[in-house]
């Protein structure tokens, strides 16, 4: 099985190759087939409908986390107001499901185009504001949305404080619910990560190292802005209407609650932003982390305990984990290969 | 030859303080122009009116015969008029190749570099400033001298008609400013117009035929260094009434 493996890696093209057997390389491919493989590890019912609906939680939080990290780490924009993306994408998604009876793949993907239209509305307002302005301004959008939605005069016709309830579920086998979702993670990181590697990715660089220079280069950082939200809101929003088919329900304070805009930055900030991959090392720690602290009977700490590692991310690990991880393991496999 | 760059009357006032006070001048295309005066008399700020980075309060600016008074920064850049700053800027985090390739990318850039390829493009521009054996290094650990070079290099990428430094040769040692010069000069016997910013009139004496004096915000003074250098009032400028010109 090995060499046959083996067969199929010399037929991948040049650069694959040589990622493939890169230490990087090699690592993502076995932790994607872990992935990949991970559902059929076991098939006792607390497995499969408690566990492994973790794990698909923590994909689309994944996508999520990296969707913020696209346009913190490598554009700059700092939001606060990320929830937003989850909670259109989920609304539309929800509605297109259960009033139109749209098919779910379709209405996947509108649920995203729509966060994307949303966010141009957000974003472009948000242009001209910096650093803890934009977070403001961000933040405060989600919450003038929250409020409308839960108490303004529209309040009525938005479904109000109940939501939508009872939508279909992505599939009733949480095995292919699972694998559905982690499709969609792997080409979504696949996707930010080629962008951010691109020259394009170069450009949104420049723009958040120094935008008066980028300027000065001859950027037009308007423009590069917006495409920039226009991206994190399509990936945001893929996982905004996942999440509302996850969940089988929207609701105001589910779909555009701050706390939602809170993980993206923490879950971001603890793989290490500007990695993008690193996003899913964060969603997953976290929701694990939420896991075992409701088991265990902490459910109302989860908050303040996932405040306090922020605060510690900040202070003691500014680059994240991921970078950290893979140096000391790229260093144990030299060593463990005798180099 | 014809006018490349013309300024009329352009003033500019931060509530109450004019750094610019009624400034006219010509720059003609392939000239090679040095603006002088002390500290605070206002240069930077005239290269950032010119530049789009501020608005006058009144005038006008023309480049090429195209108004670009009040234009945005971007949109003058892709015109082909290009500005280095006095305090260095770069991006810290990026290779010094991707540094340019930012400027090779821009619209005015990507018309030539895309011929050759931006990453090749690029290379040649770092190596035309003396980087391309740094290529791959962020410029946060270069030496000051270095980073001067790769904002030339940057400015280049854009492909540029008109280049404004401002104070290129600021915090560099002696060979660093010769090995500067000798950048600038190839630059201008390339065909680009240069127009640099300096305080100290040693550097620019040297370097260009043609300087204009500025002092307080007011033109005082448009000629050969050495002309300028003996005019009474550019003296006074500097030195004070009544002293000698060392």
């Amino acid at each position: 099985m090995f060499k046959r493996a083996y067969e199929k890696i010399l037929q991948l093209p040049g650069y694959l190759k040589i990622w493939v057997k890169s230490f990087t390389g090699a690592l993502t491919v076995v932790c994607v087939i872990g992935l990949i493989l991970l559902p059929f590890s076991s098939n006792t019912p607390t497995f499969q409908n408690v566990m492994l609906r973790t794990f698909t939680h923590a994909l689309i939080f994944s996508i999520f986390a990296a969707s913020w990290d696209f346009l913190a780490g490598i554009a700059g924009q700092v939001s606060f107001g990320h929830t937003i993306f989850l909670g259109v994408a989920g609304y539309v998604c929800a509605m297109l499901v259960k009033f139109l009876q749209f098919p779910m793949w379709i209405s996947i993907f509108i649920g995203a185009f729509a966060a994307v239209l949303f966010g141009l509305i957000i974003g472009i307002p948000c242009l001209r504001l910096k650093g803890p302005y934009l977070a403001l301004g961000t933040l405060a959008f989600s919450l003038i949305i929250l409020l409308i939605l839960i108490m303004g005069s529209l309040a009525d016709y938005l479904f109000g404080g109940a939501g939508i309830p009872a939508l279909p579920r992505l599939s009733n086998d949480p095995k292919e619910e699972y694998l559905y979702v982690l499709v969609f993670m792997v080409i979504s990181f696949i996707l930010l990560i080629r962008i951010s590697k691109s020259k394009f990715g170069t450009i949104l660089k420049s723009i958040r190292d120094d935008d008066t220079g980028s300027q000065a280069s001859g950027i037009n950082i308007t423009r590069y802005k917006i495409y920039a939200y226009m991206i994190s809101g399509f990936f945001a929003g893929i996982a905004g209407s996942l999440y509302a088919l996850f969940i089988t329900a929207v609701n105001p304070s589910g779909n555009f609650g701050l706390i939602n805009s809170f993980f993206a930055i923490i879950m971001a900030s603890l793989g290490g932003i500007a990695t993008i991959s690193g996003s899913a090392l964060g969603a997953f720690f976290f929701i694990f982390i939420e896991y075992v602290l409701i088991q265990l009977g902490f459910g109302n700490w989860v908050y303040l305990i996932f405040a306090i590692l922020l605060i510690f991310v900040v202070r003691f690990a500014e680059r994240g984990l991921l970078k950290p991880i893979l140096e000391r393991l790229k260093d144990l496999f030299d060593i463990v290969l005798g180099r | 030859m014809g006018i490349i760059l013309e300024v009329k009357n352009l003033t500019k006032k931060f509530s109450g303080l004019t750094a610019v006070n009624d400034m006219s001048f010509e720059i003609n295309r392939g000239e090679f122009v040095g603006l002088i005066g002390p500290n605070g008399a206002g240069k930077t700020t005239i290269f950032n009116l010119i530049s789009g980075f501020e608005k006058p309060s009144s005038g006008t600016i023309r480049f090429n015969g195209q108004d670009i008074t009040a234009m945005k920064p971007f949109k003058i850049v892709n015109l082909g008029l290009v500005r280095t700053f006095q305090l260095v800027r770069s991006f810290k985090y990026m290779t010094i190749l991707d540094n340019i390739n930012v400027s090779s990318l821009s619209r005015r850039g990507k018309k030539i570099a895309k011929e050759y390829g931006i990453d090749e493009y690029s290379s040649a521009i770092l190596a035309s400033v003396g980087l391309v054996d740094k290529a791959r290094i962020p410029p946060v650990i270069l030496p000051h001298g270095d980073l001067r070079k790769l904002q030339i290099g940057k400015a280049l990428g854009t492909n540029p008609e008109l280049l404004l430094l401002d104070e290129p040769f600021s915090g560099l040692s002696h060979e660093e400013s010769i090995s500067i010069t000798n950048l600038i000069n190839s630059l201008h016997s390339d065909g680009v117009t240069v127009f640099v910013t300096g305080h100290v009139l040693r550097e620019l004496m040297h370097l260009v035929p043609r300087v204009i004096a500025m002092h307080q915000g007011k033109f005082i003074a448009d000629g050969p260094p050495l002309e300028v250098a003996n005019n009474k009032i550019v003296l006074e400028a500097y030195l004070g009434k009544g002293e000698g010109f060392a």
